[in-house]
């Protein structure tokens, strides 16, 4: 007899729960349709206990498995294809499109680059990657936060991009969800703005704690917003003491050098495997 | 908003594994929720009782098992409870600290049949 919920046990089928500690069976002969709860879990409908050979699947498989094995093939398509796969992640206004287009128009003569545009509507962002000189394939989320490794898999496949590309993932503007979905990429860029307050990597660590590189965004409003540059690459640092700075604005073009710089060295590191 | 896709993905998992098993109905289905996994186990919960309707887990009973965020403080070694992730040693007061533990989300286990 069930201790929780009096039902028959006959020892065939067995949940283990170190919370709930409930572990019973629910193959016998009769039917009995309460709802019931296991410990701290909830019953989501009711639950109808009247068809035997009920069998245990231990599982202890990832939720996102299934991204991270799409996100493998990708990473393993781009290796293959020499494409630079960056991950471009902010919240919305910091600048990421800017930042892309102002790059493109100054490699574009010397580097491919090819762009995925996320954004839940609109083909605005891709419209202005295209005037810019790129190719840009728009991805519309519709009510989704974030880009995920299949989205990326079916963008890239229409982009046809050439080999040894830099392909900007320009994920949806979302410093929260979009942390959770490897899509694939070499490295992470999270930007954010000085328009925004430093203590923008404590509020969401995720993010921070996930990215290679951070570009400080529209550093010639310094003059006008309390911003603390040192202060907030001290926070980010706090969380991630591998991360790399670099102060850019997109508007000016200052520190961009710096920027193309490392987009060189991301495609020599990938071509080269070290990561 | 992520949970949304998360309980999309447990309910496409939950498929996969049925058929797999050659089984009509998942029963119960026991998931585990880190304290640092990034998801919300309430909002989860919330966002997977609305989706399971006319799915596999439309009969499901959920059990969610939270687990405690740990970390390890890289200076001294000491394991404490984390209860966010970026959190300073209660011993030696340094930072950052490495997440031993609270960062999982995932299926322990389906009943089915």
């Amino acid at each position: 007899m069930c201790d929780t919920c009096g039902c028959g046990d006959s020892g065939e089928l067995k949940i283990h729960d170190r919370q709930t500690t409930h572990d019973h069976t629910h193959d016998h002969g009769h039917s009995h349709d309460h709802s019931h709860t296991h410990g701290p879990g909830s019953v989501l409908f009711m639950n109808t206990h009247d068809q035997p050979a009920s069998k245990v699947i231990n599982l202890n498989l990832d939720i996102l498995s299934e991204n991270n094995r799409i996100a493998r093939i990708n990473r393993h398509v781009f290796k293959e294809q020499k494409i630079l796969g960056l991950n471009l992640v902010s919240s919305p206004g910091s600048g990421k499109t800017s930042i892309l287009e102002i790059t493109i128009k100054a490699l574009i003569s010397k580097r491919r680059i090819v762009v995925i545009e996320g954004d839940q509507q609109t083909l605005l962002d891709a419209d202005r990657i295209e005037k810019a000189g790129a190719p840009a394939i728009q991805i519309n989320t519709g009510s989704g936060c974030h880009l995920d490794a299949r989205m990326v898999e079916t963008a890239f496949k229409k982009l046809c991009a050439q080999p040894d590309s830099i392909l900007f993932i320009e994920n949806v503007g979302n410093l929260v969800c979009p942390a959770m979905f490897d899509l694939g990429e070499f490295k992470r860029v999270v930007v954010i703005s000085v328009t925004e307050g430093e203590d923008k990597p404590l509020k969401y660590p995720y993010m921070f704690q996930s990215s290679h590189l951070c570009l400080i965004n529209k550093s010639d409003l310094l003059p006008y917003v309390d911003f603390n540059t040192d202060k907030a690459m001290e926070y980010a640092r706090s969380l991630n003491p591998a991360m790399e700075f670099i102060v850019v604005s997109a508007k000016t073009g200052d520190g961009m050098d710096q920027w193309y710089e490392w987009l060189g060295k991301q495609q020599v590191l990938m071509s080269s495997g070290t990561v | 908003m992520h949970e949304f896709s998360m309980a999309l993905e447990v309910i496409n998992l939950a498929r996969r594994e049925a058929e797999k098993n050659m089984a009509a109905t998942v029963q119960e289905i026991t998931i585990e929720v880190g304290d640092l996994s990034g998801v919300e186990a309430d909002a989860f919960e919330s966002a997977l009782g609305l989706l399971v309707k006319d799915s596999i887990l439309c009969n499901a009973i959920l059990t969610i098992v939270r687990t405690a965020g740990k970390g390890i403080c890289i200076a001294c070694n000491h394991e404490f409870e984390m209860v966010q992730r970026m959190a300073t040693c209660p011993i030696c007061h340094c930072f950052p600290s490495k997440i031993s533990g609270g960062e999982e989300f995932r299926v322990v286990s389906l009943v089915v049949e």
